[in-house]
C-alpha cells in the first residue's frame, strides 16, 4: 500500500480522524467540538430543554443545569454524578439507560472524564453566535493561495501535513466552471479562446463572462426551486396545475441581476408588505404559496390550512436558519433551544393569509387558491376583457331574445308546445311569478327555443365561454401572500389544530437576537430580521449551500441543520469568514460565487489518490477538487447543448419534453380530468430542463434523483443505480441527442469525427488510447449497421427532429451509436 | 485500480474507530457509511446493515396487498350480528362521541346504521368469520390473522396511506419498504429489492392517485426507494433498447464504454467510476431479467387458475399477485401491490361486489400458491388499507342504489398471513357497532412495529439520522402486538 511519500509513519496519525483524537489527547478539549455532541446525542433527549419530557429534573444543556445536583463538579470527575452514572453497571442507575438505544464508547467516557478534570469548560453552540471575521491564517507555502479561502484551506492542510493538489488543466477548468455556473458545457469556440488566452487573468475572464451569462440565473435557480418546493401543480388527488412558473422566472431574473440576498429574502417573504409594493415584489411572495395544496374531497379545510402553515414555518426555518423546528410543533425541541411557543410565535407571521386551506377550480386543468395576483401580459388582459365584453353582450342579447319570444307567445306568433309554460307566460306581466316559475320559463326558453334562434346568442355564449376558458388555462393568476385576514394564533396541543392553548403573538425564537422594538410585528419584520447583521445563522447557512454547489459537500455537511445536533464543521473559520464576507458586502451573491470559483482550492485537479482516499475519503479538507455526478437536469441539458439541439430561450410557461407514454395516466386513476401528457413539439422539446413541467405527484420521468419538491430540500443526492443507466442509454432524449451530435461532426475528416464529438461533450481531446477505443467501437457499430441498414434507419428515426437525408444513414447511425456511448462516459456524466 | 467501492468503504468504516472521539466531526456518520456500503450493492445479493437483523427474523420478505381507498371492515371482516336488527336506526350519540369525520359527513344530522352488504360465514378449522364475498381469502383463513382493531388518525386518503406506509401523514418520510431494504438489503440478484406494482378497478371509480411518496425513500438514499413496475409500456422505465439497437449492439457498446471508463479510472483513481461500470452492467442484465420475470407463459395452468381469470392481463391485480410470487422467489425484500377502488361513498353494493370479485381470488390464490411451495413459512403477506368505513350510511337512505359509507379511521380491519403470524386467529375487537376499539388496539405505529418485528427488526433501533435527529418508521411510538405473533 502506498502512503503519502513525505509523511512516512507519521501518516498513520494523519488520518483526519486520528488527528482529532490527537488534539483531544494533547489536552485541548473544545466543549463544542468534543463534548456537546456526546451530551446532545446521548443525554439531551431526556435532560435537554424540553421540560415536559425532562427526567429527574436534570438538564445538561445549560451551564446552570450541569452545575446543579452535582451533575458536573469541575475538576472532580469521580464525584460528578454523570461520571458515576455512565460507569455504573447497575442497569437501574446506568446512563444512558440500557433500553434507550444509545450507548457511549470507552473513548467518549474518557473524554467526558477529561473534560471534567480540566474544569468542565462550557460555551454556547457556535452557530448561535454571530460570526465575526476570523484572521486569515499564515501558510507553510505562502505562494499557493490566490485568495483568503485558500489560506484557510491551506492552513488546515498544513496542520494535517497534507498538500493541495495541482491545478487542473485548462480544459478541465473551463468545463467545470461552465457547468457549475451555467449548467451547460462550454462551446468549442469558448474552449479555444480560453486555451489561446495566455494572460494571467484568462481564467478570471471566463468566470466573469459566465457570471454575466443569462444562463447563470437558470443554473442557480435549481437549488432555490428545490428549497422552495416549487412545482407546476398542487399535488394530491386532482393535482391541478398552477401558474407558479411566473415566480420561477422572477427567481431566474433576480439571480441574473444579482439581487442582494437580503432583498431577495425580504421580497420573497414579505414583498407585499413593503411600502408601495410593486407588482414584482408582490409576485416574489409566491415563494410561500409553492407548498402542496390538497383538493381531495372530504378533507377538512382548516386542518389543511394548518398543514400549509406548518410547511411555511418548516421551510423558512430550514432555508434561512438551517434549523429543524418541526419537533416544536408538538413539544419544546429536544436538542435545540426552540420552544413550542417559539414555533407558534413564528407561525403567527404566516397566519393572516386570506386562504381556506383548499384549492379551488379555475378550469378543468387549473386549481388554485386566493390570494392571487394577475400577472397576465397587457395583450392577455385586453383579450380577456374583450372576450368578457363579448360574452356579456351575448348574454344580454339572449335575455332580449327571451323577452321578444315571450311577447310572441303572448301575441300568438309563436306556438308553445308546453301549455303550462304558456299559462305562466300569460300571467307573466304580473309580478306574482315565483322564482321557481321564472326559472322554469328561462329553462324552457334555454332548452327549447334559444338554440334555434337566428341570431345564435346561445351558441355565441358557449363559444365565448369556451374561449374564455381556454384563455384562463394560460392566463397567469399567481398565488401570493397577503395579510388581509388577521387571525389569532395559539399554541396547539401536540400540533392538533382542534386543541388551541395559549395565544401567542408574532415573534422570533427566544434564544436568537430579538426583533428590534421598532421592527414591524409581521412577516416583514420577520423577513428583515432573518437578514439582520446580528442574526447568526442566515449568512452561514447560505454560504454553506454555495460551497456545497461548488465543492459537492457543504463545509457543514448537514446543510439543512446547523443546530446542536449538526456536524461541528472542521472549517468553521472559513465558514465564518465567508459568511461575514457576504453579509458585510451588501449580500453580494455573485461576489462570493466569484471568490469561490476563482480560488486555488477550486482550481485543483479532482484526481483521487490512494492516500487521499484513505486519509480523507469524503474530501472534507479539500485537498483536491471533488468529482460528482451531474444532476439529472444538467445531464439532459448537457446532451442537448453538446449536440446543438438546445433551444436557449429563457423563461416562460412550462414545456413538455419527451416522456414515456402513460406516466401521467397510469398514475392517475381518476377520470376527473384528462391526464394525457401534452407532449410539446418543435423547439419546446429542446428547452432547458428547468422549464420541464413538474407534476408534483409524478416528477418528470428522466430526472432521476431529483428533489421531491414536497418539502424544503437543500441537499441533493447523487446516486448510482442501474435505472439511471437505462435512462441515459435508452431515453429518446439521449438517443436523439447522440444522432444530432454525430450529425454535427460528419462534416469533419473521418478520422477526426469522433474526437470532435468527444470534445464537444468533455471539452478535451481524446488521448491515443481513447482514440483507438473509439475507432474500434465505430468499427463494430458500422459492421452491424452495414449488415442491417434497416436498423440504421430505425435508430436514426428516434426523436422528433429529422435526420439529415444528405448523410449516409449507415455511417451516421454508427457514429450516433458511438456518440451515445460518449454521452454515457463516466467523465461525461460527472463534473470533475 | 481494483479498489472497489466496498473495500474502500470498508477502509473508511475502519477509520471510524479512530474517529469515535466526538464521533461525527469528520467522517460520515455510521449510518451514512453503512448505507453507502450497502447501497453500492443494489440488487447484488444479501447485504444487511451491521447488526441487522436485530434478532432472528420469522419472515425473510414481505408482500403488501394494499387495498386503496378505504376497505370496509363493516362489510368484510368485522362481524357484528346485531346490526341487521338496527338497520336504518340512528347510531347512538354515545357510540359516536368524539370520532373525527371527514367533511363529507361531519355535518350530518342523523347517522342511520347500514348492516353489511352480505352475510358473514365461518371459514376453515379456526372458524374465523368473514363476508361470504371472500370465499378465496376465507379458504385460507387457517393461515390468516385478521386484525379488527386497527386505528389511524387520518381522515383522508393521501394522508392515510402515507401514515400507514411511511409513519407520517405528511409526505417525505421513508416508506416501510425503503426501511426494510435499507436495513436488510436484498437477495435479488438482478432485480430490485423493493418493487411496487399498481392496479385499479376497471371503472376507475375512485379518484385516488398513486403518489410516489407511498414508496419513497424519503431522506435515506434514493437507491432504497421502491422501483415501480408499470402495468403498461416498459415495465421499468427506459428498459427497452432504442429502436435499431439490438442486444448484441448494446453489448458491444457497453464493452467499449467499459474499456473507456476503465482507462479513465486508471487516470483519476475515483472508485465511483468502478461503481458506475458495475451499474451499467447491471442495467444490461435487468433488460433480460425483467422481461423474464414478466414472462408467465411457463406457469402451469393449475397455478394460473389459482389467481383467477384476469391473471394473464398485464396490469391487473391478479397479474400483479402472480408477479409478487415470482419476485418473492427471486429474492426481492419487499413487494408492494397497490390496488385502488375501495372508496365507496356511493353505489356501494355495486362497487363492493366488483372489488371483492377482483381481489379475493388473486389474494387467496397468492396465499395458496406460496403455501404449496413452502414459501408461506418465510414470507409475510399483509393486507392493509388506509382506514375503514362508517357503519352508518352516506347518502340518502331512501335511495338504496346510491348508498355508501364514509371514511372511518377509529376502528377498521387488516390482516396478516404467513411467516411468524398466529395462524387462524383474530386480533382485537370493536364494540357492537364496529365503531370503537374495545380490546387490543392496533394503532398504525403498532402495526409498523409488528411488521418490522416479524422481519427481525426492533423498530426503535432502526433509525436514520437526518436534520439533527434520529428518525424511525414509528416516530416515537409503537408497540409490537404480541397477540399477532405465532
Amino acid at each position: 500500500m502506498r502512503i503519502l511519500p513525505r509523511l512516512g509513519l507519521v501518516a498513520v496519525l494523519s488520518t483526519i480522524a486520528g488527528s482529532l483524537q490527537a488534539a483531544a489527547v494533547s489536552g485541548s478539549i473544545d466543549y463544542g467540538r468534543d463534548i456537546r455532541p456526546i451530551l446532545s446525542e446521548n443525554c439531551f433527549y431526556c435532560h435537554g430543554q424540553d421540560a415536559s419530557h425532562r427526567k429527574g429534573k436534570l438538564r445538561l444543556d445549560t451551564l446552570d443545569g450541569q452545575r446543579a445536583k452535582d451533575a458536573v463538579i469541575p475538576g472532580k470527575p469521580n464525584d460528578s454524578e454523570i461520571i458515576k452514572r455512565i460507569l455504573t453497571k447497575d442497569p437501574d442507575e446506568q446512563m444512558p439507560p440500557p433500553d434507550s438505544n444509545r450507548h457511549l464508547t470507552d473513548k467518549q467516557r474518557e473524554l467526558l472524564r477529561r473534560w471534567i478534570t480540566e474544569g468542565a469548560p462550557f460555551d454556547g453552540h457556535w452557530a448561535f453566535n454571530a460570526p465575526s471575521r476570523p484572521e486569515e491564517p499564515k501558510n507553510r507555502n505562502a505562494t499557493w493561495a490566490r485568495n483568503p479561502i485558500d489560506r484557510f484551506v491551506a492552513a488546515k492542510l498544513d496542520s494535517y501535513d497534507l498538500f493541495p493538489s495541482p491545478e487542473a488543466t485548462k480544459e478541465t477548468l473551463i468545463r467545470r466552471v461552465t457547468l457549475d455556473l451555467t449548467g451547460l458545457p462550454p462551446e468549442p469556440s469558448e474552449i479555444d479562446a480560453f486555451l489561446a488566452d495566455q494572460s494571467p487573468e484568462a481564467y478570471e475572464k471566463v468566470v466573469d463572462r459566465l457570471l454575466a451569462s443569462p444562463h447563470y440565473g437558470e443554473r442557480m435557480a435549481l437549488p432555490w426551486l428545490d428549497a422552495a418546493r416549487y412545482a407546476d401543480s398542487n399535488g394530491f388527488q386532482q393535482d391541478g396545475d398552477t401558474y407558479q412558473w411566473v415566480w420561477r422566472d422572477w427567481v431566474v431574473k433576480s439571480l441574473n441581476e444579482n439581487m442582494p440576498f437580503d432583498r431577495f429574502t425580504v421580497e420573497q417573504l414579505a414583498g407585499d408588505l413593503l411600502p408601495d409594493a410593486t407588482r414584482e415584489q408582490k409576485l416574489a411572495t409566491a415563494f410561500h404559496r409553492n407548498g402542496l395544496l390538497n383538493g381531495e374531497g372530504g378533507n377538512i379545510a382548516e386542518e389543511q390550512r394548518f398543514v400549509l402553515l406548518f410547511d411555511r414555518v418548516d421551510v423558512t426555518a430550514t432555508n434561512w436558519l438551517g434549523l429543524t423546528v418541526a419537533c416544536a410543533q408538538c413539544h419544546d425541541h429536544k436538542y435545540d433551544p426552540i420552544t413550542q411557543k417559539d414555533y407558534y410565535s413564528l407561525m403567527a407571521a404566516f397566519n393572516n393569509v386570506p386562504e381556506n386551506g383548499t384549492a379551488g377550480r379555475i378550469t378543468q386543468k387549473i386549481r388554485s387558491a386566493d390570494p392571487m395576483i394577475d400577472m397576465a401580459s397587457p395583450e392577455q388582459k385586453a383579450k380577456k376583457a374583450a372576450l368578457e365584453k363579448a360574452l356579456n353582450a351575448a348574454r344580454d342579447s339572449l335575455k332580449k331574445e327571451q323577452v321578444a319570444w315571450q311577447q310572441r307567445v303572448l301575441t300568438g306568433d309563436d306556438a308553445v308546445a308546453d301549455e303550462s309554460i304558456a299559462d305562466l307566460l300569460r300571467r307573466c306581466p304580473t309580478p306574482e311569478l315565483t322564482k321557481d316559475e321564472n326559472e322554469k320559463i328561462r329553462k324552457f326558453f334555454d332548452e327549447k327555443v334559444a338554440g334555434s334562434l337566428e341570431s345564435r346568442p346561445k351558441q355565441q355564449i358557449q363559444e365565448r365561454e369556451n374561449k374564455l376558458n381556454d384563455l384562463k388555462d394560460d392566463y397567469p393568476m399567481v398565488m401570493v401572500m397577503s395579510d388581509a385576514k388577521p387571525r389569532d394564533t395559539h399554541i396547539l396541543e401536540r400540533g392538533n389544530y382542534e386543541v388551541p392553548k395559549a395565544k401567542v403573538t408574532i415573534d422570533v425564537p427566544g434564544f436568537l437576537p430579538q426583533l428590534p422594538p421598532e421592527a414591524p410585528r409581521n412577516r416583514l419584520g420577520i423577513a428583515q430580521w432573518l437578514v439582520a447583521k446580528e442574526q447568526p445563522l442566515t449568512a452561514r447557512v447560505l454560504v454553506n449551500r454555495m460551497w456545497q454547489t461548488f465543492f459537492g459537500l457543504g463545509i457543514v455537511k448537514t446543510s439543512e441543520d446547523f443546530g446542536i445536533q449538526s456536524e461541528a464543521p472542521l472549517h468553521r473559520e472559513l465558514l465564518d469568514w465567508l459568511a461575514v464576507e457576504l453579509r458585510d458586502n451588501g449580500w453580494d451573491v455573485k461576489r462570493v460565487h466569484r471568490l469561490m470559483v476563482t480560488s486555488a482550492t477550486y482550481r485543483q485537479v479532482s484526481k483521487v489518490t490512494t492516500s487521499l482516499l484513505e486519509h480523507d475519503p469524503e474530501n472534507r479538507l479539500f485537498a483536491r477538487a471533488p468529482r460528482f455526478r451531474l444532476p439529472a437536469m444538467l445531464l439532459r441539458d448537457q446532451a442537448l447543448a453538446a449536440s446543438g439541439l438546445l433551444v436557449r430561450t429563457i423563461g416562460g410557461r412550462p414545456v413538455y419534453p419527451y416522456q414515456p407514454k402513460d406516466i401521467w395516466d397510469s398514475l392517475a386513476i381518476t377520470k376527473e380530468r384528462d391526464f394525457t401528457y401534452p407532449q410539446s413539439t418543435g423547439a419546446d422539446l429542446y428547452r432547458r430542463s428547468l422549464y420541464t413541467f413538474w407534476r408534483r405527484t409524478v416528477a418528470p420521468a428522466n430526472l432521476f434523483d431529483a428533489s421531491q419538491r414536497q418539502t424544503c430540500s437543500v441537499r441533493t443526492t447523487a446516486t448510482s443505480t442501474p435505472l439511471h443507466a437505462l435512462t441515459t442509454l435508452n431515453d429518446p432524449t439521449f438517443v436523439e441527442a447522440a444522432r444530432a451530435l454525430a450529425t454535427t461532426v460528419m462534416t469533419e475528416k473521418p478520422e477526426q469525427r469522433l474526437a470532435v464529438a468527444f470534445r464537444r461533450v468533455l471539452s478535451r481531446w481524446p488521448d491515443d488510447t481513447e482514440r483507438a477505443l473509439l475507432t474500434r467501437s465505430l468499427g463494430k457499430q458500422l459492421a452491424r449497421f452495414q449488415a442491417d441498414p434497416k436498423a440504421a434507419e430505425a435508430f436514426l428515426a428516434v426523436g422528433e427532429s429529422k435526420r439529415d437525408p444528405a448523410l449516409d444513414p449507415v455511417q451516421l447511425a454508427a457514429h450516433a451509436a458511438v456518440c451515445l456511448g460518449i454521452l454515457n462516459l463516466d467523465e461525461a456524466v460527472s463534473r470533475q | 485500480m481494483s479498489t472497489t467501492r466496498r473495500t474502500f468503504l470498508g477502509q473508511a468504516a475502519a477509520g471510524l474507530g479512530l474517529a469515535a472521539l466526538g464521533g461525527r466531526q469528520v467522517i460520515a456518520d455510521d449510518s451514512a457509511v453503512a448505507a453507502l456500503a450497502q447501497a453500492k450493492d443494489w440488487g447484488a445479493g444479501p447485504t444487511a446493515l451491521n447488526g441487522l437483523p436485530h434478532f432472528a427474523p420469522k419472515a425473510k420478505r414481505v408482500i403488501i396487498l394494499w387495498m386503496g381507498g378505504g376497505m370496509s371492515h363493516v362489510d368484510l371482516y368485522d362481524h357484528k350480528p346485531g346490526l341487521e336488527k338496527l338497520k336504518f336506526q340512528d347510531l347512538p350519540d354515545s357510540v359516536r362521541s368524539g370520532a373525527r369525520l371527514s367533511s363529507m359527513t361531519a355535518g350530518y344530522k342523523s347517522f342511520p346504521i347500514l348492516p353489511p352488504i352480505k352475510p358473514f360465514k365461518q371459514y376453515g378449522q379456526c372458524g374465523t368469520r368473514m363476508s361470504e364475498l371472500l370465499p378465496h381469502i376465507g379458504s385460507m383463513a387457517d393461515d390468516i390473522c385478521v386484525i379488527n382493531s386497527m386505528q389511524t388518525e387520518a381522515v383522508n386518503h393521501a394522508p392515510g396511506v402515507a401514515f400507514t406506509l411511511t409513519g407520517s401523514q405528511v409526505p417525505g418520510r421513508p416508506s416501510l419498504g425503503a426501511w426494510l431494504t435499507y436495513a436488510l438489503g436484498t437477495q435479488a440478484k438482478d432485480l430490485p429489492g423493493y418493487v411496487v406494482m399498481t392496479s385499479t378497478d376497471e371503472a376507475r371509480t375512485c379518484g385516488q392517485l398513486f403518489y410516489e411518496h407511498y414508496w419513497s425513500s424519503g431522506f435515506i438514499p434514493s437507491r432504497f426507494q421502491g422501483v415501480r413496475f408499470r402495468g403498461m409500456g416498459d415495465p421499468v422505465l427506459y428498459l427497452a433498447d432504442p429502436a435499431g439497437m439490438d442486444r448484441a449492439a448494446k453489448r458491444d457498446l457497453l464493452d467499449d464504454l467499459g474499456d473507456l471508463n476503465r482507462h479513465r479510472l486508471g487516470q483519476m483513481g475515483d472508485p465511483e467510476i468502478d461503481t458506475r461500470i458495475a451499474q451499467y452492467e447491471m442495467s444490461y442484465k435487468m433488460q433480460s431479467s425483467v422481461p423474464d420475470l414478466l414472462d408467465i407463459d411457463k406457469e402451469p395452468q393449475h397455478v394460473l387458475d389459482l389467481y383467477g381469470p384476469n391473471v394473464k392481463k398485464r396490469g391487473s391485480y391478479a397479474f400483479n399477485c402472480l408477479l409478487a410470487r415470482r419476485l418473492a422467489e427471486r429474492g426481492s425484500r419487499c413487494i408492494q401491490l397497490m390496488h385502488s377502488g375501495w372508496d365507496q361513498h356511493n353505489n356501494w353494493s355495486y362497487h363492493l361486489e366488483n372489488m371483492t370479485r377482483d381481489t379475493d381470488q388473486p389474494s387467496g390464490g397468492l396465499l395458496k400458491d406460496l403455501k404449496q411451495r413452502g414459501m408461506l413459512d418465510d414470507t409475510l403477506v399483509i393486507c392493509a388499507t388506509e382506514f375503514g368505513r362508517t357503519v352508518f350510511l352516506q347518502g340518502n337512505k331512501d335511495n338504496p342504489k346510491a348508498f355508501g359509507r364514509d371514511h372511518f379511521g377509529r376502528a377498521y380491519s387488516t390482516w396478516m398471513a404467513g411467516a411468524g403470524v398466529k395462524r387462524g386467529s383474530v386480533y382485537g375487537e370493536t364494540d357492537e357497532f364496529a365503531y370503537n376499539v374495545v380490546r387490543d388496539k392496533m394503532h398504525i405505529h403498532d402495526w409498523g412495529a409488528t411488521v418490522m418485528h416479524l422481519l427481525g427488526i426492533d423498530h426503535t433501533r432502526l433509525t436514520y439520522r437526518y436534520q439533527g435527529r434520529q428518525f424511525r418508521l414509528t416516530d416515537v411510538h409503537g408497540e409490537v402486538a404480541k397477540g399477532v405473533l405465532a
